[in-house]
C-alpha cells in the first residue's frame, strides 16, 4: 500500500493527481509576525487564498505541497480548513527553509533532537493539530554556503527520512557537494531528495543541476513564474525564455525527464513580505504547461513531470 | 530625597493601563513571568498549558504580594514568551501590578526576519527600524502576533551578546534608546562583556542616563571591573538583578549586600535597583526557581545587617524604580 501524508490524513498515492510540489499557502520569516506591516485579517487571508486553490482544483490540480517550514508561518489548522473546503490535497512540511529561518530553540538543538522532532511531526502530528507532515524541508542559508546549522538540519532530515520514508525537499541546490556528502554518509538514496530552486535567477548559474542528477538526485525547476517580465519582479526573477530553455535543455538529457519536477513557489497570501503581484500556483496551468506543449512535449511527458514523478517522490517508502 | 524626581502626576504603563507611579509599591525590576526561548513553542515535547501556567504564576505573584511586593517588571521583551492577555488576567487576579516590556536581543535571539531579510543583500535591520518597532509597542500597544495590539509597554529591554556587542546588538541598543526618547519609557540593557562601553552606546543617542537601567551588574566580571560604581557615576541605574543566585558567574548575596552598602557610601543610593531575574515559568530553558519575594524575605535582612536603615531600603525598593519607570 502506497500512501502520502496530507494535512487531513494519509491518502493513497494514486489519488494525488497533478501535483504542485513546491508552493506556499503563506510564508513569512520568523519574527515577521511582530511587524504589523504584514498583518492580515483572517477574512483577507481566506479571500486571497481560497480563489487560487479553487482555480487550481478547477484546472485539474490535485495536490498542493506547502514547502513552508517550522517557524515560517506554517499553520496546519488553517491548511486543514482550506483543504477540506476546496478539495485540494495539501501536504505540509516539517523541517526548515534554511538554518537562518530556524529560531534559537532549534538552532541550539542537536542533530538527534532535530531528527526526533521531524519524525514526530511525520508520524504523530504537528503540534496538536492532528495533521502530519508529508515532506521534510531543508535549505541553504543566505550566502549560498551551507552553515553548520544548515548541515545539522540536513543530517537530521536524512535520518528522519530513513526512519519514516518521506522525502526531503531542498531550498536551493547550491553547495550540493556538502549536501550530498551528508546524505551519502547517512545512507539516504538520493532519489529521496528533491534538489529545489535549480532555476532561480540568482543561483541557476552556480547550481550543478546535471551533476546532482548524475548522482541520482531529483531536480526541482520550481520557481517558474518569477520572471523579469513581471511589473515588479523580485531579485530572484529570471527571464521567462531563459528559464524555459534551461528546463528544456535539462530534460533533453537521457532519462532526465524521470528526475525532474516543476512548480511555481508562489504564495497564496504572503505573511511577512509583500509577495509578487500576479504570480500564483496557477502559473503551472496558465503559462507553463502551454509553454511545454508549444515546445513539443506530449501529454505523456507532462504527466511524467506533474503526476508520476511527484507521486514516486512523495509516496512514503517503507 | 525619596520620590524627589517623580512628579506628583507621573504614571507607569502597566498591562492594565497607566497607574499612578506612587501606587507601585515595592518593585522588582528584572523578572520573567512566562519565559519561552523563541521556537520552543513549536517543539514536539514542550506543552504550553495556559491554565497550568496561570496557576503557577499566580501562586508566585501572590507570594510576592504577601511579602510586601507591589509591582513585577517582566523584562523579557517582545519575543521571549510575553503573553499580554495572560498578564492582564494575572494582574487582575493577584493585585500585583505587572509592567511588560518591548524590545528584544541579543542578536542570537532574533528571528531571521531581522537578520537575513528577503532583500538583496540580506542586510540586518538598522537602529531606526528597531526604534519604530519598539516605539509602536508603547504608543499603539504590544503585539499579540498577527492578532491585535494590547496595552502599552512600560519599558524597552534589550541585551548584547555575552562575547561582546555585535553590530546588530548595537542597532538594538540604539533603536531602544531612540524608542525611549520618543515615548518617554525607560530602557533596560543587559550588557555583553563591557557594561560601561555598552551603556555609552545608548547614552550616545542622547538618552539621559537616568532613563537607563543596566542589568547584570552582580556578575563577577562586572564587579571585578568596578562596573557598578562606574555605571552609577554616569548616572544610570545599577541593577543587582540576580539576587538569590550564587554561582560561578555571579557574586553571592552577602557580596551583593556589601556592594549595595558601598554604592550608598559613594553617594549612589539613588541609583540602586534589586531584582532576582526569576523565571515564573520557563519553556525551552532551565528555570531560575528563586522566588520573586526573595529580595524581601532573604536579602533585606542582609542589607539591614550592613547597616542600611528603613529609609535606604525603601528608596531602593520603592523610590528608585518608581522614578525610573515613570513615563516622561
Ligand atoms: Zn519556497
Amino acid at each position: 500500500m502506497s500512501r502520502v501524508n496530507t494535512v487531513l490524513g494519509p491518502i493513497p498515492t494514486e489519488e494525488l493527481g497533478l501535483v504542485a510540489v513546491h508552493e506556499h499557502i503563506g510564508y513569512g520569516m520568523p519574527g515577521s509576525e511582530l511587524d504589523t506591516t504584514w498583518w492580515k485579517t483572517p477574512e483577507q487571508r481566506y479571500a486571497e487564498t481560497v480563489p487560487k486553490l479553487r482555480r487550481f482544483h478547477e484546472y485539474g490540480g490535485g495536490t498542493f505541497v506547502d514547502a513552508t517550514g517550522i517557524c515560517n508561518g506554517r499553520d496546519v489548522d488553517y491548511y486543514r480548513s482550506l483543504s477540506a473546503k476546496t478539495g485540494v490535497h495539501i501536504v505540509a512540511s516539517t523541517g526548515f527553509v534554511g538554518g537562518d529561518t530556524a529560531l534559537p530553540f532549534f538552532a541550539r538543538a542537536s542533530v538527534e533532537y532535530l531528527a526526533e522532532h521531524f519524525v514526530h511531526e511525520i508520524t504523530v502530528g504537528i503540534g496538536d493539530t492532528g495533521g502530519r507532515a508529508g515532506i521534510i524541508k531543508v535549505g541553504v542559508s543566505r550566502g549560498g554556503r551551507m552553515t553548520d546549522l544548515d548541515k545539522r538540519i540536513y543530517r537530521a532530515a536524512a535520518r528522519a527520512a530513513l526512519t519514516t520514508g518521506v522525502g526531503i525537499l531542498t531550498h536551493l541546490a547550491v553547495d550540493a557537494e556538502n549536501a550530498i556528502a551528508i546524505f551519502n554518509e547517512e545512507g539516504l538514496p538520493l532519489d529521496r531528495v528533491l534538489f529545489g530552486h535549480v532555476d532561480d535567477g540568482v543561483n541557476a548559474d552556480k547550481t550543478r543541476d546535471t551533476w546532482i542528477a548524475d548522482q541520482g538526485g531529483r531536480i526541482g525547476f520550481d520557481t517558474f513564474g518569477y520572471e523579469t517580465e513581471l511589473p515588479d519582479p523580485p531579485f530572484w526573477a529570471r527571464p521567462r525564455k531563459e528559464r524555459l530553455d534551461h528546463f528544456l535543455r535539462f530534460i533533453s538529457g537521457e532519462g532526465r525527464i524521470r528526475q525532474v519536477l516543476a512548480s511555481a513557489d508562489a504564495n497564496c497570501s504572503p505573511l511577512g513580505w509583500p509577495g509578487v503581484r500576479g504570480h500564483t500556483v496557477n502559473y503551472l496551468f496558465e503559462d507553463l504547461i502551454p509553454d511545454l506543449r508549444a515546445a513539443g512535449l506530449d501529454e505523456a511527458a507532462i504527466k511524467t513531470i506533474f503526476v508520476d514523478n511527484p507521486a514516486d517522490f512523495l509516496s512514503i517508502k517503507n | 530625597m525619596t520620590g524627589a524626581q517623580t512628579a506628583e502626576n507621573a504614571t507607569v504603563n502597566t498591562v492594565l493601563g497607566p497607574v499612578p507611579a506612587q501606587e507601585l509599591g515595592v518593585v522588582s525590576i528584572h523578572e520573567a513571568l512566562l519565559s519561552v526561548v523563541p521556537g520552543a513553542e513549536y517543539a514536539f515535547d514542550i506543552t504550553l498549558d495556559r491554565a497550568e501556567i496561570f496557576a503557577t504564576l499566580a501562586e508566585k505573584l501572590q507570594d510576592f504580594r504577601r511579602h510586601g511586593g507591589g509591582t513585577i517588571v517582566d523584562s523579557t521583551g517582545m519575543f521571549h514568551g510575553r503573553d499580554v492577555r495572560l498578564y492582564e488576567a494575572l494582574s487582575r487576579t493577584t493585585g500585583v501590578h505587572i509592567v511588560a516590556s518591548t524590545g528584544q536581543g541579543p542578536e542570537e535571539m532574533l528571528g531571521g526576519y531581522f537578520l537575513t531579510p528577503q532583500t538583496d543583500p540580506p542586510t540586518p535591520w538598522p537602529a531606526e527600524k528597531f526604534a519604530d518597532l519598539f516605539a509602536k509597542e508603547v504608543t499603539e500597544g504590544m503585539v499579540v502576533p498577527r492578532v491585535e495590539r494590547r496595552g502599552a509597554a512600560g519599558l524597552v529591554a534589550t541585551a548584547a551578546s555575552l562575547a561582546g556587542m555585535t553590530a546588530t546588538d548595537e542597532s538594538l541598543f540604539r533603536g531602544a534608546a531612540r524608542a525611549a526618547l520618543t515615548t518617554g519609557v525607560p530602557v533596560s540593557i543587559r550588557y555583553g562583556n563591557d557594561a560601561v562601553r555598552d551603556l555609552r552606546v545608548v547614552l550616545d543617542e542622547k538618552l539621559p542616563a537616568g532613563r537607563v537601567v543596566v542589568g547584570g551588574l552582580d556578575r563577577r566580571d562586572a564587579v571585578a571591573a568596578g562596573a557598578p560604581i562606574k555605571v552609577a557615576a554616569l548616572g544610570a541605574y545599577v541593577a543587582l538583578d540576580h539576587v538569590g543566585t550564587e554561582d560561578d558567574a555571579h557574586v553571592t548575596d552577602a557580596e551583593r549586600a556589601a556592594l549595595v552598602a558601598e554604592l550608598i557610601e559613594a553617594g549612589h543610593g539613588g541609583r540602586i535597583l534589586l531584582s532576582s531575574n526569576a523565571t515564573g515559568v520557563a519553556k525551552g530553558h532551565p528555570a531560575n526557581e528563586v522566588r520573586y519575594s526573595h529580595v524581601l524575605t532573604a536579602f533585606v535582612p542582609l542589607l539591614k545587617a550592613q547597616g542600611l536603615g528603613d529609609e535606604d531600603v525603601q528608596r531602593i525598593l520603592v523610590g528608585n524604580p518608581r522614578d525610573l519607570l515613570s513615563t516622561r
